[in-house]
């Protein structure tokens, strides 16, 4: 397990102003690649990682930080390097969004693979990296399916669209009115277009801006002065202008909902100052939800999410058990070959010593070869059922493979 | 088939859908909706096997009346647990419809008051109309307490939980409206053909007039509540809670009626 090496640059240890300098390609390390190395470099937002095998860290580091400008000691600041069954975990975690700045977020399983697709393709990964990415990738994948981790929204805009679709089942057949035409009403209403809202009324006080957010989101734009018409039209109100003083007002929602005969409306607060007077949630059938409403759900979920991961921390614990015993076994694999190879030289020696030639040599290598493949059968088979890394350190050690037989092939 | 065994089935399927309510597991709700369907075709077998033994409709007595609630009112049931979205309103009907078959059940069998089912047209004709409104009022009765349960969920932003199954409010208030109407149109329909069976079998109105003013009484908040839906706009949790006290009314008149005055006519508020 000791092969597997990673390099990660993140959002815990480093400020967005570096992580934007180290972001590397596969090519950058291409030509520093031994025949037998393996690479895959994952770069996204929050961080840069490169994983190796067959090659130094140094080698790896010293690329890093001509490609960066980072010096030696500010790549080790703001970096963390791990080897081995703690570089495999690394990437386990990564994969299943358990390192992401939002807990059990599943966009980062997407990069990976797209960084995996990109090492395929350059040919920079073989049997090791793959096997881990694979084994990455199912570790995600039984996370997601054992665990509530990605269960429930932990953004404002989603949090209101779920909130949505309990009291009007589908927002497809829903209008929403965005009051206000700056950024936070802007995601707030694209976060709702993307969940399937296709009817988007934009109202602003300056008409140029409503225009402007309508054709980005492609809605439409209606003057401030149809603010009451469009409230007593539309189901879904996301309110986020810049006014000091409430713009949606008690007054006016008691003879919105009247005209509404009842129909229940939600209203998704996200200005500071508050747009919508907190009074309105008296109004029979409205549903308003500040922005501090919002946050205090989402961080309940924040909360369900952290403790979801403790479950995901235990599958990833077993995923990485079981790639630590495929590299075992592979190692199992070769010590099973290198035993072959000992027996065989014995064999040659044997004979080479006895004098003897012809049919007399052949029948004594035959012997010989057979009753030395008797005798270490068992080994063979025992090795195969049980190839823990301790047995196969035994194995190598009663039979000196790493010793006597390693030098007399050199020699 | 006994009602005991029709009990049983009742009590699993609930007993299932209240576990599909929690763990929300696709195949936990395919053996509910199994064992409901099983349920409700032995019901049709014990009240078959009880019309044969009564010799007509089987709601000779007010236990016999609430069996053919339940059953009219599961049949409506099976329709909605059949539907994705609307399966776990099992798990809130079904609970309630094994109390009330396992209160009723040693009383089924009693002998009613037959001889007052002489009128062939009007007689039928009402304790079917008159049942089967009451039947739509009991599903409209779950519909609202889910309704009210699920508000509160919204309304608390705790919608993750066991509420995450609930139907949208907006398809709730419809099942609830569309109940509601149905089942007025049915019981002012059977409070008319009560009349006339009345009429006919020359019963003075002072006889019925306890159970007369009960059913009226029951009538109107039933009236109030569908007018201030579509007059008023009074759509949602004011229906549900008015629906809630319109079935409260209903069951405690029941109850009280038919212990207070037993041969009244009969069969109670129920026929």
């Amino acid at each position: 397990m000791n092969r597997i090496s990673c390099i990660s640059i993140n959002y815990r240890l480093a400020p967005v102003e570096i992580r934007e300098r180290v972001v590397v390609s596969l090519k950058d390390f291409e030509d520093l690649m031994p025949r037998d190395a393996e690479l895959y470099a994952l770069t996204t937002c929050n961080r840069t990682e490169v994983y190796w095998t067959g090659m130094d860290e140094g080698t790896v580091a010293a690329r890093l930080c001509e490609r960066s400008g980072l010096s030696g000691e500010e790549l080790r600041k703001f970096s963390e390097v791990h080897h081995g069954r703690d570089a495999v975990k690394h990437l386990f975690r990564v994969s299943c969004g358990l390192d992401s700045l939002v807990i059990g977020e599943a966009q980062i399983l997407g990069q990976v693979k797209d960084a995996y697709r990109a090492s395929l393709e350059a040919k920079t990964t073989s049997i090791f990296l793959n096997k881990a990415l694979h084994s990455a990738f199912r570790a995600a994948k039984r996370v997601r399916t054992e665990t509530d981790i990605g269960k429930y929204p932990v953004s404002v805009a989603s949090e209101a669209v779920e909130l949505a679709c309990h009291i009007f089942g589908d927002i497809h057949q829903s209008t929403v009115l965005v009051v206000g035409a700056g950024d936070m009403a802007g995601i707030a209403a694209s976060r709702l277009k993307e969940r399937g809202a296709h009817d988007l009324v934009i109202v602003n006080r300056t008409h140029a801006a409503a225009c402007t957010l309508a054709e980005e989101l492609g809605g439409t734009p209606r003057p401030f002065e149809s603010l009451k018409d469009e409230l007593v039209r539309c189901d879904i109100v996301i309110a986020s202008t810049g006014s000091p003083v409430p713009i949606i007002t008690k007054p006016l929602m008691d003879e919105v909902m009247k005209a509404r005969r009842g129909s229940p409306l939600i209203l998704i607060d996200i200005a500071v100052p508050r747009d919508v007077d907190p009074a309105v949630a008296k109004c029979y059938n409205c549903y308003l939800y500040d922005i501090d409403a919002l946050k205090a759900i989402v961080d309940r979920h924040l909360t369900n999410r952290e403790e979801q991961a403790e479950k995901a921390l235990g599958i990833i614990a077993q995923e990485v058990d079981s790639f630590e015993r495929w590299v075992h076994s592979l190692n199992a694999q070769a010590t099973i070959k290198d035993l072959f190879g000992m027996l065989d030289a014995y064999v040659e020696d044997e004979v080479r010593q006895s004098a003897l030639c012809g049919e007399e040599a052949a029948r004594l290598e035959q012997n010989l070869r057979s009753a030395l493949r008797r005798l270490i059968h068992r080994v063979v088979s025992f090795l195969k059922e049980h190839p823990s890394l301790a047995n196969i350190e035994h194995t190598r050690r009663i039979f000196r493979l790493d010793g006597d037989y390693q030098d007399r092939h050199k020699g | 088939m006994t009602i005991n065994a029709v009990f049983l089935l009742y009590t699993l399927a609930g007993i299932g859908f209240i576990t599909h309510l929690f763990t929300r597991k696709p195949a936990v709700a395919a053996a509910s909706r199994a064992l409901f369907v099983l349920s409700v075709g032995a019901h049709l077998i014990f009240i078959l096997a009880l019309a044969r033994q009564t010799g007509g409709l089987p709601v000779l007595s007010p236990a016999q009346g609430a069996n053919m609630m339940v059953f009219l009112a599961s049949l409506v049931f099976v329709f909605f647990a059949f539907r994705r979205s609307t399966t776990v309103l099992g798990a809130f009907f079904l609970p309630v419809a094994g109390f009330v078959l396992g209160l009723i059940a040693p009383a089924l069998t009693q002998a009613g008051a037959s001889s007052l089912a002489s009128s062939r047209v009007w007689y039928p004709l009402h304790t079917l109309t008159v049942i089967g409104g009451e039947a739509l009022f009991a599903v409209a009765f779950v519909v609202a307490v889910v309704y009210l349960l699920h508000d509160s969920s919204i309304r608390r932003g705790n919608i993750h939980s066991a509420a995450t199954s609930l139907p949208p409010l907006r398809m709730l208030d419809r099942i609830l409206t569309v109940c509601l109407s149905l089942g007025f149109v049915a019981i002012t329909a059977g409070m008319t053909f009560g009349a006339l069976w009345a009429s006919s079998m020359g019963v003075s109105f002072s006889h019925l007039a306890a159970k007369a003013s009960a059913g009226a009484l029951t009538w109107l908040v039933f009236a109030f509540s569908i007018h201030q839906r579509f007059a008023i706009g009074w759509a949602g949790r004011r229906t549900a809670v008015t629906t809630i006290l319109g079935f409260a009314l209903m069951t405690i008149l029941f109850i009280v009626l038919n212990l207070v005055f037993p041969d009244a006519h009969g069969l109670g508020l129920m026929a």
